[in-house]
């Protein structure tokens, strides 16, 4: 039986946005053993994806630092690289998608397969992006009005059409720490997930609005319960968040950050009915985990590319760059606070099923959707001309792709 | 058989005459006793050599952490001698590809040691290096190319002499033979007398084909200066004090972008322990040459720990301190003299007019200066005195020269050149010579490789590095009005002194001789990096040789020139020029996996 490897050595959020193409390669060729190359903190989260088989870590620390030995010489250095390769066990692959447009995923793909499928394709060494790859660096780039989404463009890059179903991550049996156990398995009751952190310092939510966030569920959703969600990194966030809290809302608050691993997580979002957040890691894989998302996209978050994937979703788009209020970090801004105007309660009416304006003082409210050409946003429920055009870009792309490894191109 | 017949043996196959010497020395050195395991344990002046307890699990101790560091390759000089346990450890930890040399400066002691203790099993695997010290460091030389010294502090005390001479003859012999060329990153002041040194410093390193970045702090000096505007002291300290922690990221950031194999820093360069610290985690080593005199200025005291390696101009007491203080590596390191720069030279009329003088000293006014040079004032000849500092100059007034204006270099190398009796003062807060007079100042060496004649106020460690034919010494202020008479009438006995005194800058004083030094200390201290560099490991001609576990890079190394060092970074260099349509090996990838590693700067900052 013939491998594959599919490598994504990003982030949290571009492994769970990795997840629809890996559900559409493995129905395109279910004889195909499909195994994920990711980054060892992530190889926890892959094997909970359906559809792979194998997960392998990438060690990126131990590349880093056996390339920067200092007492060492290039045929020392290139020995232990071999064996920590040879460590890692790899089998043997026929074919590698590599959806990372930088040389480690590129090398990486060469390194463990002869044929490579995406960026790299023609070579290590040759630049010449194939055309999805070059679609998403133009995307990137000139942030034009398309309308395809980073995981489908994922699987235009593996020569796949976007998967005919949602995928879903299920939670996995796994003992939780007790406070979360409880609202995990307790009395039924609405379970929000409140995403505090974010990788990048610009898409951090200031704890004031948290505050507000939080409140305005307590008050107006009976039998609520607000789980915050992060890392390590948020623990100080998250303590600061209860602190600034009335006593009366603390026995609907549990604090989760930094206390779960990632199958721990996927087994609380699995819990949740509703994920709050910015564009983040944790918002995808809720909306993976069958929670509804509804995300505050501002600063470089575009709601077309990256919204949460599937059907249902709420996406709060900030109509200009980043809004007035300091976004740098969880520092309240006790005079700036009421500067800025994010959709706090609209978002709660949302989540209470109630009617809310599309355009709210500078964001505007988009919702997901799916055919056949993947997922995509509207406002109002009307589907622009840009969306209709989808169906150009796959097949102007899909005719651009490199026919070699051409897997499916007709629909 | 007796221990003492059997050991001779053992030590007559490998070195009939160390064997016939050994049985006839007197032996005495050692005290010896039993310890309580019940083996015997040494002792001199009343000091144990070994533990009173177990020798031998100490001294399996002491082998266990040295074999942590020895690297594949290496030859081990042992010093120290007392009973031989650390030695018969060591053999027995480490594999038989180690060579072990053993230094024995005092055939006695090796007598009494062989007297009760067997070299079966073990004696014969160990390499006995004895003689004269000149034999000693050659018999090292001609066998070993990448030295690590194992020093057992307990018995190499016994001899701490012999073994310092031992050192430093072995590592000047070895920096005699480096070839390997570093990147040396160096890191100079904002301004003050370290600064030409810097630039001397940088001028050596590329003439011993090293690659150089100079992290020059010289333009900020402006910017620096300018916070002397800020009136408040407490406030201009901080503020200055934040200015250099800034020039010591950049520092930081001209490391992180191009990481060198070592960072030398000059006296005053702004480095912070932070930054120090950051550059130890990310396997940059550092070294300080600390131009100044350790008891005047005293911010070294906690700077200390920060350097991997300290270079001092003083010895004895300078040494101790800083070992005292923390630091794991200090050597004595004098001052020199760039002869491009000081040289001999032909003045125009308008200079000599200007410059010319029977009698002159340049320097700041310190106070024993201040003290001193007014006996020189009114006599039957030219004085001018020159340099910056001189507020206040009174009977020096009259001959105080561009009204007390920093002199720069190229100006004085003319005044040295243009006058007959160049006085050389070192610097004192006291009012006479400093008694504790160690260091030599740069003054010297640049007065001398001008060829100029000086006379200079005695230091102890001056008779080392220039003798009397070369310089007039005085030993007291009182010397100097009469010294300076003497000489004044003598120019034929001044100019071949002070010939003779270029001579010797030339053959040994120049800041390439000191650069080749403080390498060879360097590589010695760390042969499994800087060594193997210095010793040309890392040339194409070396990686070949070693390829044998990855003959796939053969073809990619017989691209460099063969004495060219090549890194990882040249490999990957090599494979990228394949272009685009390059097929490329599993070692290739790799090799490009890790140059993109390597180029990682995360953290750094």
């Amino acid at each position: 039986m013939s491998r594959a490897l599919l490598i994504q050595l990003a982030r949290l959020g571009d492994l769970v946005q990795s997840l629809p193409v890996l559900t559409a390669l493995h129905s395109a060729n279910p004889e195909q053993a499909l195994d994920l190359l990711c980054p060892s903190p992530l190889v926890a989260l892959g094997e909970l994806f359906p559809c792979v088989e194998r997960v392998f870590p990438w060690k990126g620390e131990q590349w880093h630092e056996l390339a920067t030995k200092r007492m060492t010489d290039c045929e020392q250095l290139l020995v232990q690289a071999k064996q920590n390769l040879s460590d890692c066990d790899f089998p043997m692959y026929s074919l590698a998608y590599n959806l990372n447009n930088h040389p480690r995923g590129i090398l990486a793909g060469h390194v463990l397969s002869d044929r490579v499928v995406g960026p790299g394709e023609l070579g290590p060494l040759n630049q010449t992006l194939p055309a999805w790859a070059g679609y998403l660096r133009q995307v990137a780039h000139d942030r034009g009005s398309n309308r395809v989404h980073l995981a489908d463009a994922f699987c235009g890059l593996c020569q796949v059409f976007p998967p005919s179903d949602i995928p879903f991550v299920k939670a996995p049996v796994v003992p939780l720490p007790l406070e979360l156990e409880r609202l995990v398995y307790g009395e039924s009751s609405t379970v929000i997930g409140i995403v505090l952190g974010a990788g990048d310092a610009d898409r951090r939510i200031p704890l004031s609005v948290w505050q507000d966030l939080v409140a305005a569920c307590a008050e107006l959703i009976p039998e609520s319960y607000l789980l915050l969600i992060g890392g390590a990194g948020e623990r100080e966030a998250a303590l600061a968040l209860e602190n600034r809290l009335p006593a009366t809302y603390l026995n609907r608050v549990v604090n989760g950050c930094g206390k779960t691993s990632l199958p721990e997580l996927v087994s609380i979002l699995n819990r949740c009915q509703w994920v709050v957040g910015s564009d983040t890691g944790p918002l995808h894989l809720g909306a993976m985990c069958g929670a509804r998302a509804i995300g505050w996209y501002f600063s470089r978050a575009r709601v077309h590319e990256t919204g949460p994937y599937g059907i249902g979703h709420y996406v709060w788009q900030h109509q200009g760059g980043q809004p007035r209020e300091s976004l740098d970090g969880h520092e309240a801004k006790t005079a700036g606070s009421s500067s800025a105007y994010w959709p706090v309660m609209e978002t709660v009416h949302l989540m209470r099923e109630e009617q809310v304006d599309s355009t709210t003082n500078e964001w505007d409210l988009w919702t997901s959707h799916r055919d056949e050409w993947g997922a995509f946003y509207t406002r109002d429920d009307e589907p622009e001309e840009t969306v209709l055009r989808r169906k150009d870009t796959w097949k102007r792309l899909s005719q651009l792709g490199n026919q070699d490894f051409k897997v499916e191109v007709s629909r | 058989m007796d221990v003492l017949k059997q050991n001779v043996g053992i030590l007559r196959h490998q070195d009939q005459v160390l064997a016939a010497q050994i049985l006839q020395v007197p032996g005495g050195t050692l005290s010896l006793q039993t310890a309580k395991s019940g083996m015997p344990t040494a002792l001199v002046n009343s000091r144990y050599l070994h533990s009173a307890y177990d020798p031998v699990r100490e001294a399996e101790c002491w082998a266990e952490e040295r074999m942590k560091d020895c690297q594949a390759g290496e030859t081990l000089v042992v010093l120290g001698v007392g009973l031989l346990y650390h030695v018969q450890a060591l053999r027995r930890v480490l594999s038989h590809d180690h060579v072990i040399m053993v230094v024995v400066p005092d055939l006695s002691e090796l007598a009494d040691c062989v007297s009760v203790r067997s070299l079966e099993g073990w004696g014969e695997q160990v390499v006995w290096v004895a003689g004269s010290m000149t034999d000693m460091v050659a018999r090292v030389t001609q066998n070993a190319k990448r030295v690590r010294i194992l020093s057992y502090e307990p018995a190499a005390e016994v001899h701490h002499a012999a073994y310092e001479h031992f050192r430093l003859q072995l590592q000047d012999r070895l920096s005699q033979q480096l070839s390997g060329a570093l990147h040396i990153m160096v890191v100079g002041p904002i301004y003050g007398g370290s600064l030409p040194v810097a630039r001397y410093v940088v001028n050596a390193l590329e003439a011993l084909g090293h690659r150089v970045s100079w992290v020059d702090h010289s333009p900020h000096y402006a910017g620096y200066q300018n916070l002397d505007t800020i009136r408040d002291q407490r406030l201009r300290l901080t503020v200055q004090q934040r200015m250099s922690e800034t020039l010591s990221v950049i520092s930081l950031a001209h490391v992180a972008e191009d990481p060198p194999d070592l960072v030398l820093a000059l006296s005053q360069a702004p480095l912070t322990m932070a930054v120090l610290e950051q550059m130890r985690r990310k396997k940059v080593l550092t070294a300080m040459w600390f131009v100044e005199n350790f008891r005047h200025l005293t911010y070294w005291q906690q700077m200390v720990t920060g350097y991997d390696f300290w270079f001092v101009m003083q010895q004895a007491a300078c040494l101790d301190a800083f070992r005292k203080a923390g630091a794991s590596q200090v050597s004595y390191l004098p001052l020199a003299a760039e002869p491009a720069i000081h040289q001999p030279m032909t003045l125009t009329p308008r200079e000599l007019h200007e410059f010319g003088a029977d009698v002159s000293f340049l320097g700041a006014g310190y106070r024993n200066r201040r003290h001193i040079l007014p006996s020189l004032v009114g006599h039957g000849w030219t004085f001018k005195l020159w340099g910056n500092e001189w507020d206040t100059p009174g009977a020096l007034e009259a001959v105080l020269q561009r009204g007390g204006a920093r002199i720069d270099t190229p100006t004085s190398v003319k005044i040295f050149n243009a006058t007959s009796v160049n006085i050389n003062l070192h610097s004192y807060t006291g009012e006479g010579f400093d008694p504790e007079g160690d260091g030599v100042n740069p003054r010297t060496f640049e007065l001398a490789s001008c060829g100029a004649f000086q006379v200079v106020d005695a230091r102890t460690l001056l008779p080392a590095l220039f003798d009397e034919s070369m310089m007039a010494v005085i030993t007291s202020p009182e010397h100097l009005l009469s010294t300076v008479q003497t000489y004044l009438h003598e120019p034929a006995r001044r100019m071949a002194m002070a010939e003779s005194s270029r001579k010797r800058v030339l053959e040994a004083h120049t800041y390439v001789h000191r650069m080749k030094t403080l390498l060879g200390a360097v590589g010695m201290a760390s042969p499994d990096r800087l060594g193997a560099i210095l010793q040309g490991e890392r040339h194409a001609v070396s990686l070949l040789a070693r390829s044998e576990k990855s003959p796939e890079l053969i073809p990619i190394l017989k691209q460099f020139p063969q004495t060219d060092r090549v890194e990882l970074v040249d490999v990957a260099k090599n494979i990228r020029k394949k272009g685009p349509e390059g097929k490329l090996n599993r070692e290739e990838l790799l090799i490009l996996m890790m140059d993109e590693y390597r180029q990682e700067k995360r953290d750094f900052l």
